[in-house]
C-alpha cells in the first residue's frame, strides 16, 4: 500500500480511538485508565497529523502553513510555489483506486 | 462552531459503481432512520437538555453522526460515479436520476423526501432520550437489512463499521438516562418535565425538605 495511504489510515485509527474515548467519557468523566489513554492517544494523533501536512497536505486548516509545501509534491497544482495548502489533496469520497491511476499516491 | 477534517471517519473505497445499491444506501441520508435526522436530531434537543453532561454527550454523537451522513453520501457517490443513461435505466435508479442527476439529495429508499417530521424534540429529558435510544435502534436494523442484501465487500464494510457505532451510541444513550433517572430518582418527581418545569420540582423539594426536618424534631 502506498505510503500516503499507509498514513492516512493510522489517522483514521488513532482519531477513531478518541472519537470512541470522548463518548465514553462523556459517560464516565472519572475513569483514570480511559484518562490516561486519551492523553496518549491525542498526543499521537497531533503527531501523525503534522506528519502528514509536511509530507502531503493539512487535513485541517490549523496545519495551513503557506510557507511550506508538501514535501512528496503530489495532488498540489501549485507545486514548489508559496500557495494555499488547504486547496491540495484529494477530497474524502475521491476514489483510492482513482489515486492510484492519477499517479498521486 | 464545527472544524472540518478532510478525511472520512473510516474509508470508503468501492471499486465497482452500481446505482441499485446507491438507491438503497440513500435511505441511510434522507431516510426516517438516516444519518442526517440522528445528527439534526441530537444537536436540535441538546440546547434544552436538563444534564449537562447530557447535552456534551448529544453535541459529541450528533457530531459522529455529520461524519456519517458524509461517509454514506461518499459511498452513493463512487457508486453512481460514471454511470450513463442505460446503467440507471437497468439498475432502477431512473426515476432518480430524473430529478437528480448524479447528484446526492435526501431521500428514503422508497423515494420520500427528507422530512424534519422523521425526529422529534420534544423539549422533555426523558422522553427525548427514549427517542433517542429507539432512533439508534432503528438505524441498527436499517444497516442489517442493507447488510442482507447487498453483497460487494467494498459496500460492506464501512455499512458493517456504521452499524456498530450505532450499538455503541444506544449503550452511551442508556448511561445517560440512567444519569438522568438517578437525578429524578433522588426526589421521586417523574411527574414533571424536568427540562421545562424544574422551579416546580425544586418548590416541591423545598417543601419535601421542609416537612423531614418537622418530622425529626
Amino acid at each position: 500500500m502506498a505510503e500516503r495511504a499507509q498514513l492516512l489510515e493510522q489517522i483514521q485509527e488513532t482519531e477513531f480511538q478518541i472519537d470512541d474515548l470522548v463518548l465514553y467519557l462523556d459517560t464516565h468523566p472519572l475513569d483514570n485508565t480511559a484518562l490516561d489513554t486519551f492523553k496518549q492517544v491525542k498526543n499521537r494523533r497531533y503527531e501523525l497529523l503534522q506528519d502528514y501536512a509536511k509530507k502531503y497536505e493539512p487535513l485541517n486548516q490549523y496545519l495551513v502553513c503557506p510557507d511550506t509545501n508538501n514535501e512528496s509534491g503530489s495532488w498540489t497544482e501549485y507545486p514548489d510555489q508559496r500557495h494555499f495548502t488547504w486547496t491540495d489533496g484529494p477530497l474524502p469520497w475521491d476514489c483510492e483506486w482513482e489515486w492510484e491511476q492519477k499517479g498521486g499516491m | 462552531m464545527w472544524n472540518y477534517e478532510k478525511r472520512l471517519q473510516f474509508p470508503v473505497k468501492i471499486r465497482k459503481a452500481c446505482p441499485r445499491t446507491a438507491s438503497l444506501i440513500i435511505s441511510q441520508f434522507g431516510g426516517p432512520d438516516g444519518e442526517l435526522a440522528a445528527s439534526m436530531r441530537y444537536l436540535s434537543q441538546r440546547y434544552t437538555m436538563s444534564d449537562r453532561a447530557v447535552a456534551g454527550l448529544l453535541t459529541d454523537i450528533g457530531t459522529e453522526e455529520l461524519a456519517h451522513l458524509e461517509m454514506v453520501c461518499a459511498m452513493i457517490y463512487q457508486l453512481t460515479k460514471n454511470m450513463k443513461p442505460e446503467d440507471a435505466r437497468e439498475a432502477g435508479f431512473e426515476a432518480y436520476y430524473i430529478d437528480h442527476t448524479a447528484g446526492i439529495w435526501p431521500t428514503a429508499a422508497a423515494g420520500v423526501p427528507f422530512n424534519a417530521c422523521e425526529f422529534q424534540s420534544k423539549g422533555d429529558s426523558i422522553t427525548d432520550l427514549f427517542e433517542d435510544l429507539a432512533a439508534e435502534q432503528k438505524a441498527r436494523s436499517t444497516y442489517e437489512n442493507l447488510i442482507r442484501v447487498i453483497e460487494d465487500p467494498d459496500v460492506l464494510t464501512p455499512l458493517k463499521f456504521l452499524r456498530e457505532r450505532e450499538i455503541v451510541h444506544f449503550q452511551r444513550f442508556g448511561e445517560a438516562l440512567e444519569k438522568v433517572k438517578t437525578t429524578l430518582d433522588e426526589k421521586n418527581f417523574y411527574y414533571f418535565n424536568p427540562e421545562f418545569d424544574w422551579q416546580i420540582g425544586r418548590q416541591q423539594n423545598k417543601q419535601h425538605d421542609r416537612e423531614r426536618e418537622t418530622m425529626t424534631i
